[in-house]
């Protein structure tokens, strides 16, 4: 992404990230998530806030720390980092609330061209199917594998 | 490679430097968003996966 992003800390499988997000609410630490689904070599996306004291993530929190571009353009960017160490994987996304889902979808939107460079972009949409991603459209969910695999 | 250039690679890099950091091992076999996490399976369960070459 066009976009400056955090740096952030991983574990050695790459599917735990952590990231200090600064802005005018202070320091707030988020996580990014990959986690394995039911289905071989599909792992859902979450990201959020942590919280030291449940140890916990709320992925319903809303921020404002003025930094939600930077903030998904470090989400993007782990997306990378992960499929680098799992390039056979599929990435399922759903945003925690129509919100964050609108968010992905700008997400998506802005930056399309570089992710259609490395990447097939799905959209789960209202027929309950998947198509190729479409700017404008309403999706619930979001899957993304490397251009290369071979499925 | 100069250190420019160096540089100027890790800059338009899409991946930043990433430090390992042990600690968060700890989250391995936790189930940190179920609710996400369900859904996800729901869809995979209805749909399947699907084939990568009806999209190419």
């Amino acid at each position: 992404m066009k976009y400056p992003k955090y740096n952030y800390r991983s574990e050695s499988s790459l599917q735990f990230f952590e990231f200090i997000s600064e802005g005018p609410k202070g320091l707030i630490k988020k996580m990014v998530i990959y986690t394995e689904t039911t289905t071989e070599n599909v792992y859902n996306l979450g990201f959020g806030d942590y919280n030291e004291s449940t140890n916990g993530i709320n992925d319903l929190s809303v921020t404002n720390n003025g930094d939600s571009q930077k903030v998904l353009a470090t989400v993007a960017s782990t997306i990378y980092a992960f499929i680098e160490k799992h390039p056979n994987a599929w990435i399922l996304a759903t945003g925690s609330t129509s919100v964050r889902t609108r968010l992905y979808r700008m997400g998506i939107t802005n930056n399309l061209t570089e992710i259609e460079e490395d990447f097939i972009i799905l959209g789960y949409s209202k027929r309950e199917e998947w198509e190729k991603f479409v700017v404008g459209e309403d999706y619930e969910a979001f899957l993304l594998t490397k251009k290369e695999n071979k499925n | 490679m100069t250190i420019e250039q160096t540089i100027e690679k890790l800059n338009k890099s899409k991946v930043p430097i990433i430090v390992i950091d042990k600690k968060l091992e700890r989250f391995k076999g936790q189930n940190l968003f179920p609710e996400k996490l369900k859904r996800a399976n729901e869809i995979l369960a209805k749909t399947g996966l699907p084939k990568i070459t009806d999209f190419r």
